[in-house]
């Protein structure tokens, strides 16, 4: 008799689970790719020649950047999911994705990130992961985590010699939070997103750089950190 | 900021080093896997080959084969004589001498912290330890023995088919297996104990005269910001001091030749001529006992280093650009490329250098000559 109760409850708790099926799952697989690109082409290291948008021409040889506090919002229901221990380091000769995992499920139409590292995050660098301070993002015992790094060579019009660009940009006052709306990210299905990093978008929007005028091609703290800091606020982290 | 360690940290760490040694599975079930003993600021984001597990039978039979001088074609020279471990497993020449007098062409490297690299050589010609440790073995100027040969003579000893046995599962030896075995003890030779390494730790204030050389080797220059640097970590990254394992990304022109002269260095591994005269950064640790210095030994000391970086790069059309840019004054308007520090700072930074030396490494008996 008792084993007759359990079959029927066993049947009926089938029978729900079946019904479920035409529901929303709970979760959602979401990950996040990245393109790099650099006037209108793929970006190569170590290379390939690229136009910047002053017209001067720019051979990269690293490309590397901070996306963090990742969260994915849907404006009209106020339904949020913000990924716990959100650095990731992207380069261009290395990881270029970020796998969210399950996450809840929604209609997200708004995402949102950081490009650098957070005041909390860049006070320390005893830090593991994206973060362990042997990668070469991490200044020194003093001054944080740089944000976005691209270094490379362009020829000076004026002397015509080969110089070098280092830009090396992080300190707090430089941390951006960028805030793209979404579409077709449907509840519960698996979803992959495409971010385009538009390197042209360091160079301009609004501070051109005009390499071979500039007094220092160096740029890692003060006024002309801030431009391009300026600069990568809008337009150059864009979901595609 | 420093890296500031709780104290129950350090029980930790003993008792990491204690379950080190312990018996993780059934003796009869085969090899005794152990994990390496290295601090946790080190890296964490390097697993270990999943086809060459660290075990406690495989690190034995590495050493005795790194110490075998029967892997040289007469018999004279193993890897431990041009890897002396008092020298931090270098040999204090500019280049190595091989069988029968045979010179090499490259400075022999330091061995510390390999388990945290990916290419091997000067050239990077190896991506791998396993696939690097057999190379010397048939270069012809080096021991100059067929590996075929190698494995006959290993397989005809009264002790190695059955070392390969508790290590490996089989008595039939392979290059493939030796390469494994070296591989195995090269990644135990972690060097960690350094007066920097205390000092990470919280342990040792560093002298005025270290921590200012600390800063300036962790510091890219910037003149424009009065912001001082010796510009070393651009390359020597991090706590290991090391080249970035990041692919090719650790190998650099550090701009040693001019464009007429440029060796082809990375170019005859990646054909790229972007690469030429490229070499791999070596990692630092015990730098200060491993003269001469650079791929080719032409520097004796770390001053001649230190005067070559300040003064004396020699510019190129694939000079690095983290040193094409490094100045701490800015341009002058000539084309010559220079570091631009004092001579204080240069003393500074050599001697932030020494205190990279680890006793205990280059006095470990765990990683001596066996045969001795």
């Amino acid at each position: 008799m008792k084993n007759l109760i359990y079959t029927a409850l066993f049947g009926s708790i089938m029978m729900f689970s079946s019904c479920d099926d035409v529901e929303v799952p709970a979760t959602m697989a979401m990950d996040i790719s990245l393109e790099h690109v650099l006037d209108g082409q793929t970006l190569e290291l170590n290379g390939k020649s690229f136009t910047l948008p002053s017209g001067e021409d720019f051979t990269p040889k690293k490309f590397k950047y901070y996306i963090s506090n990742v969260a994915l919002r849907n404006s009209v229901s106020g339904e949020t999911y913000v990924e716990p221990n959100s650095y990731h380091l992207i380069s261009e000769d290395g990881k270029k994705s970020i796998d969210l995992g399950m996450i809840p499920s929604a209609n997200y139409d708004q995402l949102t990130f950081s490009i650098g590292v957070d005041e909390v995050a860049n006070g320390k660098t005893d830090q593991t992961g994206d973060l362990d301070p042997n990668s070469d993002m991490a200044w020194n015992w003093n001054t944080g985590y740089k944000f976005v790094v691209l270094e490379g060579e362009f020829t000076n019009s004026n002397s015509g010699e080969r110089q070098g660009l280092i830009i090396h940009i992080g300190t707090n006052p430089n941390f951006r939070t960028v805030t793209q709306s979404l579409t077709g990210v449907i509840a519960g299905s698996p979803t992959s997103l495409t971010l385009t990093s538009n390197l042209d978008e360091l160079f301009k929007d609004p501070n051109i750089l005009q390499l071979s005028e500039l007094e220092s091609t160096t740029i890692m703290f003060g006024e002309m950190a801030g431009k391009v800091a300026e600069n990568y606020s809008e337009g150059f982290i864009t979901v595609k | 900021m420093r890296f500031q360690f709780p104290a129950w940290l350090g029980l930790v760490c003993v008792c990491g080093l204690v379950s080190c040694g312990s018996n993780e599975e059934d003796p009869a079930s085969g090899p005794t896997n152990i994990s390496l003993d290295s601090p946790d600021y080190f890296p964490t984001n390097i697993a270990m080959p999943a086809d060459n597990p660290l075990t406690e039978e495989g690190v034995q039979l590495g050493r005795r084969l790194f110490y075998e001088k029967k892997l040289s074609s007469d018999g004279t020279i193993s890897c431990g004589s041009c890897h002396q471990q008092q020298k931090a497993f270098s040999d204090g020449k500019q280049f190595s001498f091989g069988v029968n007098g045979s010179i090499g062409e490259m400075n022999a490297m330091s061995l510390s912290n390999l388990h945290w690299q990916t290419k091997f050589f000067w050239n990077g010609r190896a991506s791998s330890l396993e696939e690097q440790a057999v190379q010397p073995i048939e270069d012809p100027r080096e021991m100059n023995l067929p590996i075929h040969e190698a494995v006959s003579r290993l397989q005809a000893d009264a002790q190695y088919p059955s070392l390969f046995k508790n290590a490996f599962g089989s008595e039939e030896i392979t290059a493939e297996l030796i390469g494994k075995a070296i591989a195995q003890f090269e990644r135990t030779l972690i060097s960690a104990n350094s007066k920097f390494d205390a000092w990470i730790r919280n342990e040792v204030e560093l002298t005025p005269e270290e921590q200012l050389g600390l800063e300036l080797f962790f510091t890219h220059p910037e003149p424009k910001l009065q912001l001082r640097g010796g510009n070393c970590s651009d390359c020597h990254l991090g706590f290991l001091t090391a080249g970035d394992p990041n692919g090719f990304t650790g190998f650099h022109n550090n701009g040693l030749d001019a464009d007429e002269n440029l060796p082809s260095g990375l170019m005859s591994v990646t054909e790229n001529p972007f690469d030429k005269g490229k070499f791999k950064a070596p990692g630092l640790r015990n730098i200060a006992i491993t003269a001469p210095y650079m791929h080719d030994g032409r520097f004796e000391t770390l001053e001649e280093v230190l005067d070559h970086y300040n003064d004396h790069i020699q510019n190129s059309s694939t000079l690095d650009v983290l040193i094409l840019e490094a100045s701490n004054e800015l341009p002058d308007g000539s084309n010559a490329v220079k570091l631009h520090l004092s001579e204080e700072e240069k003393k500074a930074i050599i001697a932030f250098l020494h205190t990279l030396t680890d006793q205990q490494f280059i006095s470990n008996p765990k990683f001596s000559d066996p045969f001795n």
